[in-house]
Parts: C-alpha cells; structure tokens; sequence
C-alpha cells in the first residue's frame, strides 16, 4: 500500500481508509467528542497522507502510526486552538521495517490492539490518567500538574515509568521487540 | 540542558507534553546523547500506540467519499520507480529461504519414527522422545489451532530446540492445495513475516522443519500460496503466538 501511494495511486488512499478509518475516526472522536470536527480531522489527514506519501519512509515507523500520529496531532490543534510546531515521525522506530503486505496488516492489527488495550489498562490509574491527558488531551506536563494537583516532578516520572511499563508488558508478549 | 535534566524529561517529551522551548532544549541535548537518543526513540516508540487504544468510531458514511474527493482534487509528490525502489531497497529485510525438509539429523534417527509421527499426527512429542530424549531442557513445545473459517481442524504441534536453533512442526488436518498450490511457513516479527519454506501435502498433513532463533520472533504462521512468495498474499489459516509457549 505505501509504494502504491508513494506512485500516487489514488486506490491506496481507499484501501488506508477501509483499513484505518475507523480507528482513525474512533481517534480524532476520543479527542474532540465532537463528529462533525472528528471527520474533518480525519479528511485532513488522510488527503495530507496524500500529499506527503512520497516523502514516507518506512524504515521511520508504519503507514498506520503516520496517519494516526496526524491524526492525533490535528485533533489537539484543533482542540486546544493551536497548531504547534511538532516533529512527526521524528526518531521513531530505530528498527527498519520491511513493507508488509495489506492482507496480513489486517490480522495482525487486531492481535496487537488488544494487546496494547491490556497492557494500558494494566496501568495503575494515576499513570493511565496522565498518559491521557498527555496524548489525547494535549496538556503539558506543567499543565498536568495543575489539573491533577500534584508536583512536576510526579508528572514526569508518571509518564516515563507508564510508558515503559506498557514496553515492558508489551515486548513480554511479543508485541513489541 | 545536561544529562540529568534530560533524563527526568524523555517521557513528556514522547507524549509531545513539553512546551516548545523545553522540547527544543531535549532535542539539543538528544543530538549529543547517544543513550538518551534511543531511550527516547524507544519511549516515543511505545506512546505511538497510544492510538490503538482507542475503540473504533462509526464515522458517516459519506465521509469515505469526501476524502476520495479531496484526494483526487489533490497533486500527489509522486516518486519514479527507480527512486523508490533504491529507498525500498535500503531498508527491505526479507529474506528468502529456501524449502524446508526434515532436517539430516530428524532423518537418521529413524524414517518410521517420523512417518509414524506424521501420519498419526501424534506429533511432534514422540518424534522428540525417540531421538531427543536426552536433551528436553532446551526444548519448547507449543500447539496452535488452525483459523476456525479458513482451516477449521487444522492444528499444528512445533517443538523448538534452542541450542540448535531450530524447530520441528507436524500439522495436521490443513485444508487441501488446489493445483499449484503451497503451504508456506512464516515467522513474524513485529509484524514483518520472513519465509520459511514451502511444502506440499496430498492429505493435509506435513512435517518440516523450521530454522531461526525463534525468541526473535513472536508468531508463526502458515498461508497457502500459489508457489512460494516472499511475503504472503493471502491471509493465514494458522497463527499461533510463539511468545506463549511452555517448556
């Protein structure tokens, strides 16, 4: 799918969307609570996966975490009235990836979302809940702490030790290597 | 911005929740910090699977149409075939392996013990007693059922020998091959599949072996193909997760 858009075939944009519309659509949904914005996030970055697809290098990360890392970016703009600066895909995935057929992303998708639902939901609550201010509230982690009413310093570790215990459960189950 | 600041920061810096000038400072000292680099990557890494948590939404159904739309009212950086395929080649990590047959050793011990393990679909586990008995310590056994649509029945026993770094797998009850068609066996790492041979089977059973470090990998799987592929194209009508085994 990634080199049938990087030769602009506009089919791939299609077959994305059947793939990932749903998810990205349950995404931009989960930020902005709101439909009628939640669609236009999603058209903008899908047609913006379009315009950039040649630019798409799959040994940075999948086609599928680009356009749901725009995805949550144009969300967050959106709702907090901003568009800041941001460096997409930058540094992910030191791994290279070799480009996987359509058929097979399909299935192994489902094994890994339920795997990453567990290992999120294992967390305990102030980590979870800092996690989601963080990636689909669009806080900072001084604003964190503000609304969670705790120290800075609690924030930040809250995010650093969530992360890397969802790393932690995952790379235990293979989902992650 | 020196190490330790840098350190008590990577994990707001992965989830995008610094002010710009705080995460501009990361990023400078991240150009200098080898260690910090990939703890970050590993960190941002883990939050872009942030979205996977989400449950899918119900969007209009007219929004599929706009965004056809769009895409068609919209000039695409295309990129010539040459240029994509030197990138594509950069980073392509498949490779071809060739067809997988019972290995020399599995062989001499004794053809009655395979076949029987074959037919009788017993399995792997007399086979493994009969020649292996010794060394049960480096063994991992698994046993994977076969999709309930696409192979309903089938069921595959693979035992992995970790100082050989190699597995034996006896399936049984697969689906049958229509002409020209193969059964192929895949690893899969994160989500990346790697070939590991092809077999034929008139009867839907089959015994091959299986080479690789499989602690690298986290399923295998099998397709049926019209010959052997690089990487599959059709679904697979047996996953099973390699990271679930027991000893």
């Amino acid at each position: 799918m990634a080199a049938q858009l990087k030769r602009g075939e506009s089919t791939a944009i299609e077959s994305l969307y059947d793939r990932y519309g749903r998810l990205a659509y349950g995404l931009a949904f989960r930020i902005l609570n709101e439909r009628g914005a939640a669609e236009d996030v999603v058209q903008d970055a899908f047609v913006s996966v379009w315009r950039h697809a040649a630019g798409f290098d799959a040994s940075r990360g999948s086609l599928r975490n680009w356009l749901l890392s725009i995805v949550r970016n144009r969300a967050i703009d959106r709702l907090r009235g901003s568009a800041r600066i941001r460096t997409e895909l930058e540094l992910v995935e030191a791994e290279p990836r070799a480009e996987v057929p359509d058929v097979w992303e399909a299935v192994a998708l489902d094994l890994e979302r339920k795997q990453i639902q567990e290992g999120f939901n294992e967390l305990p609550d102030p980590q979870r809940r800092t996690l989601e201010l963080a990636y689909f509230g669009g806080y900072t982690h001084v604003e964190i702490a503000g609304r969670m009413e705790v120290p800075l310093g609690t924030v930040k570790s809250r995010m650093r030790i969530g992360l890397e215990k969802m790393r932690t459960f995952l790379t235990a189950r293979g989902a992650m290597g | 911005m020196n190490c330790a600041e840098a350190e008590e920061l990577l994990g707001a810096y992965a989830l995008d929740a610094l002010p710009e000038d705080e995460a501009r400072r990361v990023e400078e000292h991240l150009r200098s910090c080898a260690e910090h680099r990939a703890t970050a990557a590993e960190l941002r890494q883990t939050s872009s699977l942030l979205p996977l948590t989400v449950e899918e939404g119900d969007p209009s159904p007219n929004l599929r149409v706009r965004i056809i739309e769009a895409v068609k009212a919209t000039p695409s950086h295309r990129v010539d075939p040459d240029t994509a395929a030197r990138r594509a080649g950069a980073t392509r990590v498949v490779p071809m392996r060739r067809l997988a047959r019972l290995p020399n050793w599995a062989a001499r011990a004794s053809r009655f013990a395979i076949a029987a393990a074959i037919v009788l679909a017993l399995g792997i586990g007399g086979l493994i007693g009969y020649q292996l008995g010794h060394s049960a310590q480096g063994q991992v056994a698994y046993t994977f059922q076969g999709d309930p649509t696409a192979a309903p029945g089938a069921e595959a026993r693979l035992v992995y020998f970790k100082d050989r770094k190699q597995a034996v797998v006896a399936i049984s009850g697969l689906p049958r091959l229509g002409s020209g068609q193969v059964y192929e066996m895949w690893l899969i790492k994160n989500g990346v599949p790697v070939d590991k041979g092809v077999s034929t089977s008139a009867n839907g059973d089959l015994a091959a072996q299986v080479s690789g470090d499989l602690s690298q990998f986290q399923q295998f799987a099998i397709t049926i193909e019209p010959g052997e592929q690089q990487l599959p194209t059709t679904k697979p009508i047996l996953v099973g997760n390699l990271q679930a085994g027991s000893a």
